[in-house]
C-alpha cells in the first residue's frame, strides 16, 4: 500500500497493511531540527521520520508570489490570499486580540473581541473571502508539487472553536444567559464562512480534511452537552455537510458527554484522545465501530519528559490495542510541539516500524 | 428575622446577578452582618455551584454565570467587610506561572475562591518566582495557588516554590497546585502542600488547612 493508501483505508476503518502515521501538526522548529537543516520539503520530512501523510505549515516558502500583498504591514487578509510559507491550512482568524510570547513566538488569544451586537461588524474587517482564488491556486500548486503517494490534509475550523475563542469563554458564557441570539450569529457567520471555503477545497487535491475545534477541557466540554446541542451542532453541521472528501473532527479534552451528538456530523475520525482526558479503551469499545480513532499517544508526560523507552512501550501498547482490527491512525495526543524531546519523536518513529504490521494471516 | 438566604443562595446559583444584588442589599439594609451574609448567602451557594459542576450537572457556562453574580454581591459586602476588619480566612496569592499564558482556569478558581469568603490577590498570567514572593509578603498571604497548563511551565512551579523558601516564606504559607498536565506524584516531587484536579476541590482542600 501506499501511504496515502493506508490513511485512506484507516479512515474508512479498514484494516490497511501497517498503523499509519499522522500529526495534526509539527511545529516548524522542531520539524527544523529533526531534518537537520533548513531546507527540505513536507514529502521528505514524511520519509525521514515515516510520517504518511501531511498538511499543516512549513518554514519556508515556495514560489515568489508576486504584488504588493508582500510589503510590510499587510493585512491579515492579504496574507491569507498569498501565504509566504508552505501551508495547507484554511483557517479563519481569531477575531480577537492576540499575544505573542516572546521567547516561543507563539501567539496566542488574548482576549476575545465579539462581545457585543455592534461588535459583529468586525466579521467584515476580519474574514478574507472565502471566493478569493489566489490561496488556493497557490496551495493547489504545493499540492502538485509535494503530494506524490501522500496523504496530504487541509485544516480548516467548523466554527464551533472560532465562536468561543472570538467571543472569550466568559463573554460566551455570559452571553448564553444575556443574549443567546448572538451566540447563534457569530456561529453562523464562522460555519457558513468555513462553508464556502470547503466547496473549493472539494475541487482541490486533497486527500481529507481536518477540522480543528476545540470545545473540551481535560474534565469535559466547555459548555453543557444541552447547550452543545443548542448552539453548537446545527452551525457545525452546515459546515460539515459541505465536505465531502474523508475528514478528521480535533477537539482537546474529554469528548465523551458530547460524542454522540458530535459524531451525527459525519466525520470518518476523531482525533486526539488525550490519555490524560479520555480512556482510550472505552473510546475502542465502545465508538471503534463508528469513527477511526486518530491519535493518543501522550504529551503530558511520554513525549515531552518520558524517555525512548517509555515510549516505545507505550507506542507498542497502542497499536495492540486500538490498532485492533484497522481504524487507528497513530499520532501524538496533540500535535508534536517543540518541547518535545528529539529522542522520543524518533523512538516514536522506530516503534511504529518495528509494532505497526497488521498479521494478514 | 433572619434574611432569606436560600433565596440569594438560589439566584446565585443560577446566575441572576440583579437578584443577587437586590437580595445582598436588602439582608444588609435588615442589619444582618456582613460576615453572615457573606457565608450563609454567597459562600453556601459557591459551594453548591461546586459541587453540581464536580458532578457534571454545571459547566463552565453555568459556573462563570454564578461567579458573575456572587461578585453582584460580594461588591456590595466588601467595603463593610474591609470596614468591620473583618479577618476573613486568609490571602490566596494566585497566579499562572511564567511561561504559561492560560488565564480561564485560574479566573474561575479566583471566583470560587473569593465566593467562598478568602481574599484573592490575581497575579495574572506569565507570572515569575519573584512575583509570587513579592505578592505573598506584600499581602501577607495564607495560600499561594499556582497553576500551568503546559508541560513546559510545570518546572516554574518548582521554581517558585523554590523562591518562597530562599526567600523565608514557605513555613508561612500553603501552596496548592493544579492544571491540566499537573498530577497528585508531581506535587509531591516539587513539595507543594496540595495539587486538586479542578476549582471546587481546590477550594476543599485549602479549608483544610484554615
Amino acid at each position: 500500500m501506499t501511504p496515502r493508501e493506508r490513511v485512506l483505508a484507516a479512515l474508512n476503518r479498514q484494516v490497511p497493511d501497517r498503523v499509519p502515521w499522522v500529526e495534526n501538526d509539527i511545529e516548524e522548529s522542531l520539524q527544523v531540527r529533526l531534518m537537520g537543516k533548513a531546507e527540505y520539503t513536507p514529502p521528505e520530512l514524511c520519509e525521514k521520520l515515516g510520517l504518511d501523510g501531511f498538511g499543516y505549515h512549513f518554514p519556508f516558502k515556495g514560489q515568489a508570489v508576486a504584488g504588493q500583498a508582500l510589503q510590510a504591514g499587510e493585512s491579515y487578509k492579504d496574507s491569507y490570499y498569498y501565504p509566504q510559507k508552505v501551508t495547507f491550512d484554511f483557517f479563519p482568524p481569531w477575531i480577537a486580540e492576540m499575544g505573542s510570547d516572546p521567547s516561543t513566538g507563539r501567539t496566542y488569544v488574548k482576549k476575545g473581541l465579539l462581545t457585543s451586537r455592534d461588535s459583529l461588524e468586525l466579521f467584515e474587517e476580519f474574514l478574507p473571502d472565502p471566493d478569493h482564488p489566489a490561496r488556493y491556486e497557490q496551495v493547489q500548486k504545493w499540492l502538485e508539487e509535494y503530494r506524490g503517494d501522500y496523504a496530504v490534509f487541509a485544516r480548516i475550523r467548523l466554527g464551533a472553536a472560532s465562536t468561543i475563542e472570538s467571543m472569550g469563554l466568559e463573554q460566551f458564557a455570559y452571553a448564553l444567559m444575556d443574549d443567546p441570539g448572538l451566540v447563534h450569529e457569530v456561529h453562523r457567520r464562522f460555519s457558513e464562512w468555513t462553508a464556502r471555503v470547503v466547496e473549493h477545497l472539494n475541487q482541490m487535491d486533497f486527500d481529507f480534511l481536518w477540522a480543528n475545534d476545540d470545545i473540551a477541557g481535560n474534565l469535559g466540554p466547555f459548555m453543557s452537552p444541552a447547550d452543545f446541542r443548542e448552539y453548537f451542532i446545527p452551525h457545525m453541521k452546515v459546515a460539515a455537510d459541505a465536505i465531502e472528501k474523508p475528514w478528521v473532527y480535533h477537539s482537546d479534552g474529554n469528548l465523551f458527554p458530547v460524542l454522540p451528538d458530535l459524531l451525527t456530523l459525519g466525520m470518518n475520525a476523531v482525533h486526539p484522545i488525550q490519555p490524560a482526558a479520555m480512556d482510550i479503551e472505552k473510546m475502542k469499545a465502545e465508538y471503534g465501530e463508528q469513527a477511526c480513532i486518530v491519535g493518543n499517544i501522550d504529551l503530558d508526560y511520554t513525549l515531552t519528559r518520558g524517555t525512548p523507552d517509555e515510549v516505545d512501550a507505550e507506542v507498542k501498547r497502542r497499536i495492540e490495542v486500538v490498532g485492533r482490527g484497522g481504524g487507528y491512525i497513530i499520532s501524538s495526543a496533540n500535535s508534536l510541539p517543540d518541547y518535545c524531546k528529539e529522542e522520543n519523536v524518533w523512538a516514536m518513529s522506530e516503534a511504529i516500524k518495528k509494532y505497526g504490521l497488521y498479521n494478514r494471516d | 428575622m433572619m434574611p432569606n438566604y436560600e433565596e440569594l443562595n438560589e439566584a446565585v446559583i443560577v446566575g441572576d446577578r440583579d437578584k443577587v444584588a437586590e437580595l445582598t442589599q436588602k439582608a444588609i439594609d435588615e442589619g444582618a452582618p456582613p460576615r453572615e451574609v457573606l457565608d450563609k448567602g454567597l459562600v453556601v451557594a459557591m459551594d453548591e455551584v461546586g459541587r453540581r459542576y464536580q458532578t457534571g450537572e454545571f459547566y463552565f457556562p453555568e459556573m462563570l454565570r454564578a461567579a458573575r453574580s456572587m461578585y453582584s454581591g460580594l461588591d456590595l459586602l466588601r467595603p463593610m467587610l474591609a470596614a468591620s476588619k473583618d479577618e476573613g480566612r486568609g490571602t490566596v496569592v494566585l497566579g499562572t506561572v511564567k511561561g504559561d499564558l492560560h488565564d480561564i482556569g485560574k479566573n474561575i478558581l479566583g471566583a470560587l475562591f473569593e465566593g467562598a469568603g478568602y481574599e484573592v490577590v490575581d497575579i495574572g498570567i506569565d507570572a515569575n518566582p519573584q512575583k509570587f514572593v513579592d505578592a505573598v509578603k506584600e499581602h501577607e498571604a495564607k495560600f499561594v495557588l499556582m497553576s500551568a497548563l503546559l508541560t513546559t511551565t510545570m518546572e516554574e512551579m518548582k521554581k517558585t516554590i523554590l523562591a518562597l523558601a530562599d526567600a523565608g516564606v514557605r513555613e508561612s504559607v500553603v501552596v496548592g497546585i493544579g492544571g491540566a498536565p499537573v498530577t497528585e506524584q508531581f506535587s509531591q516531587e516539587i513539595g507543594a502542600d496540595f495539587y486538586a484536579t479542578d476549582a471546587a476541590s481546590a477550594v476543599a482542600k485549602a479549608r483544610e488547612f484554615n
